[in-house]
């Protein structure tokens, strides 16, 4: 039911209602106008340029009829050579003397300084000495308030192909949760 | 406040305004000084203190929109103001009051004038309250790095190829779930400030070792890593020694599994600016730190925090190596998630003016209570070499799990940052008025040229990393051991996780170093 007051009412909000709108799209055509008079808008044909170059490189690659990027591993570089996939090339470990295959480095290289997971338990002389020689709270990293470049944003790599035998899947840690 | 040229132009006044300034020169200005209002949002408005609502003098009107004649003050609305300067000879400028602008009656158009502006902006800042924190640093970019000498470190080019390819490629073998530092060095040994300084020896890993005596340099690993990159040998190298040091340095990153890529590259810049200040013995804040890793990554944020209420701002400075941003689409349902993420839209959401819950009142220095505030970030100093650190990672704290967000990113090539200068953001939070701020940084382009691009592909916790290089104008694929050649549309279609750019002119510069019909002389 709706009586005189209430029809005036409605028009009277209404009527309000148009007025704001109108000068908030005048406030925009302003704002806009200025802009574009003292060239602070942006370069807008390179802007489109590259967003065109850009989905135009997506479609290519997203069509199966076009011979996409293939594994680059198992293939021919650029100089003529291939690798094999698990890097064969043997030299001295540094910290222990022995001969070891590159591509199998890191994780001897990880028990041999004892450091990791499973050898942190054990401390030996030198990895504390190695952290306090070496303690972190540089100002490099105070940058923290603006990114979180800390242990919660982070992508992690790892082949659980390409493994030494301690590699375990399954039961590893949430990178974000190390500390 | 000084009158320097900005990066906007001054556009020519018609002649009618011209005409005005002519006659009057600042006098209608100055007298209108005293009735403009500005809001705590920026707003600023003429106030005619006499009427309560203005009208025009000719239809009584109030709606719409409604100028005020800088000759006499009276008031007319849109459909009028063309009638008031045909019966009044030479009121031909009037100003809109709810938007404080010039507006020229015979052009009937909108129109800008630098001296009006002053007027405003001086009136905006009158209004806020003064005693802003003002660290204001002056820094010294120090570009030169010895372009010449590296060039005569430049080893014999590599004839074998049938086409000559630029020095400084080769692969890194992959030493066990190493892709993550792999790709990293790739990108930060062919950063134009990086590269020429290791090969201009300024580094001198000798004296190093004669002079301190200690085992672990990290600028030295990056030093025998650049030689031997540059050494015309193309067979893969194995960055051994090198993550033996790291290992030793970073103790608590020290371990065969996975790894971040943007971390290990905050790390390693860590060492080399931690190696520098036991050198000089200095303890520089970072924005004046010299050392290579600050002089060409280093770059100055500035943070406003604005109180809602009152307008009084509080700005902070403070250093960064890089930029994390967060995706642009990453609050977005589902449904909406069709629109395409840009880096341009990143940048945005980086510098927008956010408001702070009203569970997070800060106390306003001026109001003396606590008060809702709205926070801004801007870059108030680029870096020579820019990094951004796009956040592939969503926490949902309802499942307690983490995933990567695997949206496609579209980043340019071609990069101008000067939207989110300070100078940028703070003259637009004054209506982009023509005028100096103080924050203007005219020194350093903010034009880039993009070099590298960190991609990853595959899960959270097994993925792959792959560094997209860019020398001499050709795009190549650094996967570990493997350097192939791709063409820019498989760059521009890839998962880019870290986004490295140049300023352009150290881009030009350093790529005519590079060329391989440089004359060589061997070390």
């Amino acid at each position: 039911m709706s009586g005189p007051n209430e029809d005036n009412n409605t028009q009277l909000s209404s009527h309000i209602f148009g007025d704001l709108l109108d000068s908030i799209i005048v406030d925009v055509a302003s704002e806009c106008h200025r802009i574009a008079k003292l060239g602070l808008d942006r370069n807008l044909e390179e802007e489109e340029e590259e967003m065109r170059l850009s989905a135009q490189a997506r479609a290519r690659v997203a069509d199966p009829s076009n011979s996409s990027e293939t594994n680059t591993k198992y293939v021919v570089d650029i100089f003529g050579q291939t690798h094999p996939s698990v890097a064969t090339e043997i030299f001295e470990c540094m910290n222990c003397g022995r001969s070891i295959a590159a591509g199998r480095f890191a994780p001897h290289l990880e028990k041999c300084m004892g450091k990791g997971r499973k050898a942190r338990l054990k401390v030996t002389r030198s990895s504390t000495a190695a952290q306090n020689r070496y303690s972190r709270g540089s100002p490099v990293s105070t940058y923290s308030p603006y990114s979180n470049s800390t242990s919660t944003n982070r992508l992690s790599n790892g082949t659980p192909s390409v493994a030494g035998e301690e590699y375990s899947n399954g039961t590893y840690e949430e990178p974000w949760n190390k500390t | 406040m000084c009158l320097r040229s900005s990066s906007y132009t001054s556009p020519k006044p018609c002649k009618h305004l011209a005409d005005y300034k002519l006659r009057h020169a600042f006098n209608g200005y100055d007298s209108l000084q005293n009735c403009l209002k500005t809001t705590p949002i920026g707003r600023t408005r003429v106030d005619n203190h006499n009427t309560k609502i203005p009208r025009c003098n000719f239809c009584n009107g109030y709606q719409g929109r409604l100028y005020i004649c800088l000759m006499c003050s009276s008031i007319s609305c849109s459909t009028h103001i063309l009638l008031h300067t045909q019966s009044k000879s030479g009121h031909d400028v009037a100003i809109d009051i709810e938007r404080s602008e010039l507006y020229c009656c015979l052009c009937c158009d909108q129109v800008y004038d630098p001296d009006f502006d002053k007027v405003v902006v001086s009136e905006q800042i009158k209004g806020l309250c003064p005693g802003r924190s003002n660290k204001r640093r002056r820094l010294d970019s120090g570009m030169e790095l010895d372009l010449k000498k590296s060039k005569r470190l430049i080893a014999m080019r590599d004839g074998r190829a049938k086409s000559c390819y630029p020095l400084g490629l080769r692969g890194l073998n992959n030493l066990g779930n190493t892709c993550f530092m792999n790709s990293v060095l790739q990108a930060l040994l062919h950063a134009p400030p990086l590269r020429n300084y290791f090969l201009s020896d300024h580094h001198n890993r000798d004296e190093c070792k004669r002079r301190y005596g200690e085992k672990l340099c990290l600028l030295c690993e990056i030093g025998a890593l650049v030689s031997a990159m540059f050494s015309g040998d193309r067979s893969p190298y194995s960055p051994a020694q090198f993550l033996y040091s790291w290992w030793q340095h970073s103790s608590n990153l020290a371990s065969y599994e996975e790894q971040d890529a943007h971390e290990f590259f905050i790390s390693v810049l860590d060492g080399i600016h931690e190696k520098e200040s036991k050198v000089r013995n200095s303890s520089k804040d970072d924005g004046d730190c010299q050392c290579i890793a600050h002089r060409a990554f280093s770059g100055s944020l500035r943070s406003d925090v604005t109180c809602t209420i009152c307008g009084f701002t509080s700005t902070t400075y403070d250093p960064c190596v890089d930029i994390s941003l967060n995706l642009d689409t990453v609050n977005l349902s589902a449904a909406e998630k069709t629109g395409l993420s840009t880096l341009s839209g990143c940048l945005n959401l980086f510098t927008r003016a956010e408001r702070l819950g009203s569970d997070s009142k800060l106390h306003c220095q001026n109001c003396q209570e606590l008060r809702d505030t709205s926070k801004q970030l801007s870059i108030s100093r680029l870096p020579l070499v820019l990094c951004l650190h796009i956040k592939r990672f969503e926490h949902s704290l309802i499942r307690k799990t983490s995933r990567k967000i695997d949206q496609y990113l579209q980043f340019p090539f071609a990069l101008d940052m000067t939207p989110y200068l300070s100078s940028s953001i703070v003259r637009s939070r004054f209506g982009n008025r023509i005028f100096a701020f103080e924050c203007e940084n005219s020194d350093s382009s903010a034009e880039y040229e993009i070099f590298a691009v960190i991609a990853h592909s595959g899960m959270l916790e097994s993925g792959h990393y792959v560094t997209y290089l860019h020398v001499n104008n050709q795009w190549y694929k650094c996967d570990d051991a493997w350097i192939c050649e791709v063409d820019e549309g498989i760059v521009r279609a890839s998962q880019c996780y870290m986004l490295f750019y140049v300023q352009k002119l150290l881009y030009y510069k350093a790529n005519k170093d590079l060329s391989c019909n440089a004359s060589v002389e061997s070390r």
